[in-house]
C-alpha cells in the first residue's frame, strides 16, 4: 500500500490579506513499510502534511491517493472509517484518555472498529506486553511516566492494525532513554509487521534511525534522502 | 449468529461509552460535587414545597368534604335557586332506599335547614340553622369529635343547640347559656324558640364556624312547620371515594341517585357543590408546575455551565477521539450521557432526600403558627402534613433528567461542529 501525494497545497486564512501557505504544491510517494522522518523547522508545514495524509485535515488543492483512492474526496463518514481502520496516530502529548487504564485506552480504538471484547482484550494485552507495559496495563495514564504513556500511545496506534502510523513529534517530551526505547519498539514493529511509520520531528536521534528523511522548509520539500 | 455478535459488540461499545461518561463526570470531583449538592438541596426544597402545597390543598379539600359538601348532596332545584323553607326534596324515600342499597355509601344525613338569627342577651347575628338527625349527622360529619366544650346534641332534653366556638365568643355564650333562634316558617311568619347551649364545636374552617349551628331536626321541623328535608348529604366509604382529588366515586353515586330521583331534585357531587374545589385541584398542578419550572430552568443553566466548562476544557480530547475514528454520533452520545448521568444522580439523591423530609414532616406535621388564623378561613388545618404521590416523584425525576439532557445539547453542538484538526489544535 503506497501513499501518493500530488500537487498538495494547504493555505490558511485564504480569504484574508495575509494567507498562510503551510504546504505548497507537494509531490511525494511513500511506499508500504517505509520508516520516514519528516524534518524541518517549526512552522514549516510538517504537522499539516501529516494531518492531511492522516485524513484529519483537508488540503486546499491536490490529492492524497492511498491505494489509488483519493482520501481528499471522501465524505465525513468515509473519512472517519478510513482513519479508524487504516491510520494510527501518535501525538506529542500522548493524548490518552485520562479516565481509562492503559489497557482500556488500547481496547477503546478497537471497540470503535466493532471488534469483540475478547479480541480487543487479547490484542491490547499483547501490544502492551510488546511495548514493555505488561505489568502496568491496569494503571491510568497519570500513574505512568511520560515514556510509558507514549508507549501506550504506540500500542493504541497499532491496535487497529493500521496501514500506516502518523507520529507527530513523538519524542518531543521524552528523555534520551525513553526516546531510544520508543524508537526500538517502533523500528521493531516496522520490521516485523511492515507497518509504515511517518514521523514529524526535530530530534536528531529519531532522524538518525529513520530509513528515509524528508526535509521540509517553508511548506516545500527541499530534500528527500534514503539512509 | 452474525447479527447476534454484532448486537453484542454494539452493546459492549455502548457500555464502554457509559463507563467513559461516568468516569468523565467524576474527573473534577469538586465541580461535580458542588453541582450535585445544588441539585439535591434545590430539589429537596422544591419537592418539599410541592408537598407542602399539596398537603394544604388536600387539607382544604378533605375538610370541605368532611364538613361542608360531603361527597354527594341532594336538594330541590328550586331550593338551590332560592332557599325557601318550603322547597323540600321531592320523594326522599326513593333516595333513602337507593342510598341504603348502594355499597359504596358509608352514611348519609338528611337535614332541615333554615336561615335565621341567633340572639343572646348580648348580641345577635345571622346564622344557618341545621336541623339534623343526631346519629346520622355524627356519622357523616366529624362534628361529634370536634366538640370543644360540652357534648354533641343529645337525643333527649328540651331544645339543645350546638354552636361554634366563634359564635360563642361573639355572642358571649357558654355551656348552658340560653339563645333565641328566629326564622321564617312555612307560612312566611317569623317563628322561633329559646335553646340551651349543650356543646361548642370548632371546625378547621373559621368561615364555616361563623355561619352554622346545629339543633335536632324534629324540633326545627316542628317550629318551622316543615314536612320533609332540604338537604341530603352523602358520605362514601373511604375505599370507594378515592384520594382527595378523585371525583369518580362521587360521580358514580350521583348517577345512581339520579336514576331513582324526581327530576325536581338536583344531585351534585362535591366538585359541583363547591366548584372552587375543582379550581383548586386544577390550580394545584399549575402552581407545582411553575415551582418546578423555575427550579428546572435554574438547574438547566447550571448544568449548561458545568457542561460547557467540562466539554471545552476537553476540546482537544474530543478532537483526538474523532481523529482515532469515533463517529460524531458517539461523541454526542458521550456528552449527552455525562449530562444524563449527572441528572440521574442529582435527581435520585434529591428525591431520596425529599422523600425522607416529606416522610418525616408527614409524621410530625408543620404547625402553621400565626398563619393558621388566616388559612383557617379556607378550611386549612392548623398543622399541615406535606404529601406527594409516587407518580409525582417519578414525574419530577423524569423532568430533571430530561432537562439535564437538554442542557447538554448546546455544549455538544459546539464540539460537534468542530473538525478533528480544529478541536486538536485547541489549547486549554
Amino acid at each position: 500500500m503506497s501513499i501518493e501525494i500530488s500537487q498538495l497545497s494547504k493555505t490558511y486564512n485564504q480569504e484574508s490579506d495575509f494567507p498562510v501557505h503551510a504546504v505548497k504544491s507537494l509531490d511525494l510517494t511513500i511506499e508500504q513499510g517505509e520508516f520516514v522522518a519528516v524534518m524541518g523547522p517549526s512552522g514549516s508545514g510538517k504537522t499539516t502534511l501529516l494531518n492531511m495524509i492522516g485524513g484529519i485535515d483537508t488540503p486546499t488543492s491536490g490529492s492524497v491517493l492511498i491505494d489509488s483512492e483519493n482520501i481528499c474526496e471522501l465524505d465525513d463518514k468515509a473519512l472517519i472509517a478510513f482513519r479508524r481502520d487504516h491510520v494510527g496516530f501518535i501525538f506529542q502529548d500522548y493524548s490518552l484518555l485520562p479516565v481509562l487504564t492503559a489497557l482500556e485506552n488500547v481496547e477503546f480504538v478497537m471497540q470503535l472498529q466493532g471488534l469483540s471484547e475478547k479480541v480487543c482484550r487479547a490484542r491490547a494485552s499483547e501490544l502492551l506486553t510488546m511495548v514493555g507495559l505488561g505489568e502496568q496495563m491496569h494503571k491510568v495514564p497519570s500513574k505512568l511516566s511520560g515514556g510509558q504513556q507514549q508507549r501506550v500511545a504506540v500500542a493504541r496506534a497499532l491496535a487497529p492494525r493500521p496501514r500506516f502510523v502518523m507520529a507527530d513529534e513523538p519524542t518531543a517530551n521524552l528523555d534520551a532513554k525513553s526516546t531510544s526505547e520508543l524508537l526500538d519498539i517502533m523500528q521493531s514493529l516496522n520490521e516485523k509487521e511492515g507497518t509504515t511509520f511517518i514521523f514529524s520531528t526535530h530530534d536528531q536521534r529519531v532522524i538518525k534511525r529513520a530509513k528515509r528523511v524528508i526535509v521540509f522548509e517553508d511548506g516545500k520539500l527541499t530534500e528527500d534522502k534514503q539512509q | 449468529m452474525g447479527n447476534n455478535s454484532q448486537v453484542a459488540r454494539k452493546k459492549a461499545m455502548t457500555a464502554q461509552i457509559v463507563k467513559l461518561a461516568w468516569r468523565n463526570l467524576w474527573r473534577n470531583k469538586i465541580r461535580t460535587g458542588i453541582m450535585l449538592a445544588s441539585m439535591v438541596f434545590g430539589l429537596m426544597g422544591v419537592v418539599t414545597m410541592m408537598g407542602f402545597l399539596s398537603g394544604m390543598y388536600v387539607s382544604m379539600i378533605d375538610n370541605a368534604i368532611a364538613w361542608q359538601t360531603s361527597h354527594v348532596q341532594v336538594q330541590n332545584k328550586r331550593y338551590l335557586e332560592d332557599p325557601d323553607i318550603n322547597e323540600v326534596i321531592v320523594n326522599p324515600a326513593a333516595l333513602y332506599s337507593e342510598l341504603d342499597r348502594l355499597p359504596q355509601v358509608s352514611a348519609y344525613s338528611a337535614r332541615v335547614v333554615a336561615d335565621g338569627m341567633v340572639a343572646s342577651a348580648r348580641a345577635n347575628r345571622g346564622i344557618r340553622i341545621n336541623g339534623v338527625n343526631v346519629t346520622d349527622e355524627a356519622a357523616v360529619t366529624p362534628i361529634a369529635a370536634h366538640i370543644e366544650q360540652g357534648t354533641w346534641l343529645p337525643e333527649t332534653g328540651r331544645y339543645p343547640v350546638v354552636v361554634s366556638q366563634k359564635t360563642a365568643e361573639r355572642l358571649r355564650l357558654s355551656l348552658g347559656s340560653k339563645v333565641v333562634l328566629t326564622f321564617s316558617d312555612v307560612n312566611k311568619d317569623v317563628t322561633g324558640a329559646a335553646f340551651r347551649v349543650r356543646g361548642i364545636y370548632r371546625s378547621p374552617s373559621s368561615s364555616f364556624d361563623d355561619a352554622n349551628l346545629y339543633v335536632r331536626q324534629q324540633e326545627l321541623s316542628k317550629l318551622a312547620g316543615v314536612e320533609g328535608v332540604h338537604e341530603i348529604a352523602v358520605l362514601l366509604d373511604a375505599s370507594q371515594s378515592g384520594d382527595s382529588f378523585d371525583n369518580q366515586g362521587a360521580e358514580l353515586v350521583a348517577q345512581a341517585l339520579m336514576k331513582v330521583s324526581s327530576t325536581q331534585n338536583q344531585i351534585r357531587d362535591w366538585q359541583q357543590v363547591q366548584p372552587m374545589l375543582a379550581t383548586i385541584i386544577s390550580q394545584m398542578g399549575v402552581s407545582n408546575g411553575v415551582i418546578l419550572l423555575i427550579f428546572v430552568t435554574a438547574m438547566g443553566f447550571g448544568i449548561i455551565n458545568i457542561m460547557l466548562m467540562s466539554v471545552f476544557e476537553r476540546t482537544r480530547e474530543f478532537g483526538v477521539l474523532m481523529a482515532v475514528g469515533m463517529v460524531k454520533s458517539k461523541v454526542f452520545l458521550l456528552i449527552l450521557l455525562e449530562s444524563c448521568l449527572l441528572g440521574v444522580t442529582g435527581a435520585a439523591l434529591g428525591l431520596l432526600g425529599s422523600f425522607a423530609v416529606i416522610a418525616l414532616l408527614g409524621q410530625t406535621g408543620i404547625p402553621l403558627g400565626s398563619m393558621s388564623e388566616g388559612l383557617g378561613a379556607f378550611g386549612v388545618d392548623t398543622t399541615l402534613y406535606p404529601v406527594l404521590k409516587t407518580g409525582e416523584y417519578f414525574g419530577v425525576f423524569l423532568i430533571v433528567v430530561v432537562a439535564s439532557m437538554l442542557a447538554s445539547l448546546y455544549p455538544a453542538r459546539q464540539i460537534l461542529k468542530l473538525r478533528p484538526v480544529d478541536a486538536m489544535s485547541h489549547k486549554h
